[in-house]
C-alpha cells in the first residue's frame, strides 16, 4: 500500500485526520480539547513532514514521533495555528529568534556546511544543511517553507471559481497539471461527465508542459557536470516549446488556459513544431550518448535504490528511475493515445536523465495522437457540497488535490505536490557522494520549492 | 559525436543567431551601449526569489538561452549579492523570506538598485494572507518595476533597458 498524504481539517465538533493511500482513504476523528494522534512515520517515513505540518497548522500533537520540530514555523514565526477556523488574522509579526536544531552528525574532523536559502544561481529559496567529512557527504537535511504563502488559508471561504488565479500559480512549472487537477475536482463537484474534447485539449497542454520542463533539466543536468553545450542546445528547444505553448494558450506557462474549455488550436503549427522537436531531440540523444566523460559523472551518482524509493513513497521521475512503476497516466485514455511508462533500474542521475529523455519522446507521440478534437466547453457553476479528490501526473510526478465544499464555498483545500514527498527522499541519495555532486543530484530530481512550500 | 562535428563543418561556425528577431536585436544593441556607458560594460545582477511560483525564475533562466543570450551584452547573474550592482526581486515577500531578503540587500555594495520582477512583487494576485509581507516597496527602495506574470524574456530585456535609461 502506497502512502500518498496525511492531513487534517477542522469540523464543528472535532478535528479529522485524513490518510490517503493508493487503495483507500482513512479518516480518524480526534478530540478538540485534547488533540493528539499516533504517528505513522515508523511505517511510512514520508509521513514525517505531513505530521510536522499538521502540528504547525492545527496544533495537533503527534504521539511517539521521532521528529517533532516545527516545519513551517521558522525561527521568528509566532506560535499560531493558522489552519484553525478561529484564526482570521490578516497579518502576523516577528517574535524573538528561536533557533532551529538541524539534525547533524558530529565528531572529530566533521564539519557543517549550510547552503541557502538564497542560492548561487537563479533558483528558488530553500536551505540544505550538510554534515561533511572532507569532501564526502555524511548527511543532508533539507529544510524548506521559506516560500510559505499560506495558500490553503487564502482560498478558504471563497467560491471555487474565484481561486483559479491562485491555483494557476501554486507552482509555475506544474501550472497546467494543477489546473487540470482542479478542473477534475470541479467536474466531480458539479456532477458532470468527462468531456473528451476538453480531456484531449488538457492532455496536449500537459504534455507540452512536461516537454518544456524535461528539456530544461536535460540541459541543466549535463551543465552541472561541466558540459555547458548541452544546456545551450536543450534550452533552445525548451524556448521553442514555451513559444508553442504561447501560440496555443496566449501564455508561455499556460496560465488561464484551462477553465472548463477546449480551444481550437492550429494543428499545422503544432505538427511542424513536433516534427522539428523530434528530429532535434534525436540529434541531441545521439550526440550526448557518445560523451564518455559526461556519463562518467552521471553514472552511479546520487543513487536511490528501488527498495528505498518504495519505502519513502517517492513518485514521478525519481520513482520511475529507480524501477518503481508509478504514473497516473497509466490508464485507458492515455494508453489509447500512445502512452508507455518509462522506467530505469539504476536509480542514479544517469537513470533520471534517461527517463526524462524517453518521456519527451513519448510525449511527442501522445500529442500527435490527441490532435483530433473540437472546440468545446462545460459550465462550472453549481457545486454540490462534499469532499473531492483528484490525481494528475505532472512533469514532477503525481499531484494530489483535496477539496471540501460547504455552502458553495471552499471549506478546506489541500494540495500535495510530488516534491513534498520527493524532497524527503533526497537525503537518501547523498551517502557515498561528494559535495560537488549535490547540485547534479538535486537537479536530476528537479523538485519544486513553491509547490512544496505552498 | 562524429555526426555533430560533421554537421558543424557543413554549416560553418555561426556566431549570429539567424532566427533572432530584428526588433529584439535593436533593443539588445541599445542595452549593450547603455551598459557600456553607465556600468563600464559589465552589469551584475543578483536575483532573489522572495516567494514566487517559480515562473519568474524560469524566465530569467531563459535569458541565457541562445535566443536571448544576455551574457553577450555584459549582463551577468552573479552568485553573491556582494558582487552585484542590482538586486532583482521576484515573488510576494513571504513572512519566512523577509529577513533573508533584507539581508541580501544589506550585502550589496553601494551604489545599488532594486528592481522588482513580476506582478507578485506589487501584491496583486496573492493578498490577504497572514504569511505574506509584500509588496516589496514596503521594505526596500525600489528603483524600477518590470511588469508581467511572469514577464517574458524579451519583456525583461526591455525592462532592463527602461531601467538603464532612467539613470
Amino acid at each position: 500500500m502506497r502512502f500518498i498524504a496525511r492531513f487534517a481539517q477542522e469540523l464543528p465538533d472535532h478535528f479529522e485526520i485524513i490518510d490517503v493511500f493508493d487503495t483507500k482513504i482513512e479518516k480518524t476523528p480526534i478530540d478538540k480539547d485534547n488533540p493528539e494522534i499516533e504517528t505513522v512515520a515508523h511505517i511510512y517515513p514520508a509521513a514525517v513532514w505531513f505530521e510536522r505540518k499538521i502540528h504547525d497548522d492545527f496544533g495537533i500533537k503527534i504521539l511517539h514521533t521521532f521528529d517533532n520540530r516545527p516545519l513551517i514555523h521558522h525561527e521568528r514565526f509566532p506560535n499560531i495555528h493558522p489552519m484553525r477556523k478561529d484564526f482570521t488574522q490578516k497579518s502576523i509579526e516577528q517574535v524573538p529568534f528561536h533557533p532551529y536544531h538541524y539534525e547533524v552528525i558530529e565528531g572529530d574532523g566533521i564539519f557543517q556546511v549550510g547552503v541557502g536559502p538564497v542560492h548561487a544561481g537563479i533558483i528558488e529559496p530553500g536551505h540544505f544543511h550538510f554534515s561533511q567529512e572532507g569532501e564526502a557527504i555524511l548527511h543532508l537535511e533539507v529544510r524548506h517553507f521559506y516560500k510559505y504563502r499560506g495558500i490553503e488559508k487564502i482560498v478558504e471561504k471563497k467560491h471555487p471559481n474565484e481561486v483559479w488565479n491562485i491555483i494557476e500559480r501554486i507552482s509555475g512549472n506544474e501550472s497546467i497539471a494543477y489546473q487540470l487537477a482542479y478542473l477534475e475536482l470541479l467536474i466531480q463537484a458539479s456532477n458532470q461527465k468527462h468531456n473528451e474534447n476538453i480531456q484531449k485539449y488538457g492532455a496536449i497542454l500537459l504534455e507540452l508542459e512536461r516537454i518544456a520542463h524535461h528539456l530544461v533539466d536535460l540541459g541543466f543536468i549535463p551543465n552541472d557536470a561541466g558540459f555547458g553545450a548541452a544546456l545551450a542546445y536543450s534550452s533552445m528547444l525548451a524556448e521553442d516549446t514555451r513559444r508553442a505553448l504561447k501560440t496555443l494558450t496566449n501564455h508561455r506557462f499556460g496560465f488561464g488556459a484551462i477553465r472548463g474549455k477546449a480551444k481550437k488550436i492550429d494543428q499545422n503549427i503544432l505538427e511542424s513544431f513536433l516534427n522539428d522537436l523530434e528530429s532535434k531531440i534525436d540529434f541531441f540523444e545521439n550526440w550526448i550518448i557518445e560523451i564518455p566523460s559526461l556519463w562518467d559523472r552521471l553514472d552511479t551518482t546520487g543513487k536511490l535504490s528501488p527498495k528505498k524509493a518504495l519505502k519513502y513513497s517517492t513518485v514521478g521521475v525519481v520513482a520511475r528511475a529507480s524501477g518503481v512503476r508509478i504514473d497516473r497516466r497509466e490508464n485507458s485514455f492515455y494508453k489509447k493515445h500512445g502512452f508507455s511508462i518509462q522506467t530505469q533500474q539504476s536509480g542514479d542521475v544517469a537513470a533520471r536523465f534517461k527517463v526524462r529523455l524517453q518521456e519527451v519522446k513519448n510525449s511527442i507521440q501522445i500529442i500527435r495522437n490527441l490532435l483530433d478534437f473540437q472546440e468545446d466547453s462545460i459550465s462550472l457553476n453549481a457545486f454540490e457540497d462534499g469532499e473531492y479528490f483528484s490525481f494528475i501526473e505532472s512533469s514532477l510526478g503525481e499531484v494530489m488535490l483535496y477539496l471540501k465544499i460547504k455552502d458553495q464555498k471552499i471549506d478546506r483545500f489541500f494540495a500535495r505536490d510530488p516534491s513534498f514527498i520527493n524532497w524527503q527522499a533526497l537525503h537518501l541519495m547523498m551517502p557515498g557522494n561528494i559535495i560537488a555532486d549535490f547540485p547534479l543530484t538535486n537537479k536530476s530530481c528537479d523538485l519544486s520549492y513553491a509547490g512544496s512550500d505552498l | 559525436m562524429i555526426d555533430f562535428w560533421l554537421q558543424r563543418f557543413q554549416k560553418g561556425i555561426q556566431t549570429q543567431n539567424s532566427w533572432a528577431d530584428e526588433e529584439l536585436a535593436k533593443i539588445k544593441k541599445r542595452l549593450k551601449s547603455e551598459i557600456g556607458k553607465k556600468f563600464s560594460g559589465s552589469l551584475a545582477i543578483r536575483m532573489v526569489d522572495s516567494g514566487s511560483c517559480n515562473a519568474c525564475e524560469a524566465e530569467c533562466n531563459a535569458l541565457s538561452n541562445p535566443y536571448y543570450d544576455l551574457e553577450r551584452l555584459g549582463i551577468r547573474f552573479v552568485a553573491s549579492p556582494r558582487h552585484a550592482d542590482i538586486l532583482l526581486v521576484s515573488g510576494v515577500v513571504t513572512f519566512n523570506m523577509l529577513p533573508h531578503l533584507l539581508d541580501a540587500y544589506e550585502q550589496l555594495p553601494s551604489p545599488k538598485w532594486v528592481i522588482t520582477l513580476g506582478d507578485c512583487t506589487q501584491g496583486t494576485v496573492f493578498k490577504d494572507s497572514f504569511a505574506i509581507k509584500g509588496p516589496v516597496n514596503k521594505h526596500l527602495p525600489v528603483a524600477y518595476h518590470i511588469p508581467g506574470c511572469p514577464p517574458a524574456p524579451d519583456e525583461i530585456i526591455k525592462g532592463l533597458l527602461g531601467f538603464l535609461q532612467t539613470l
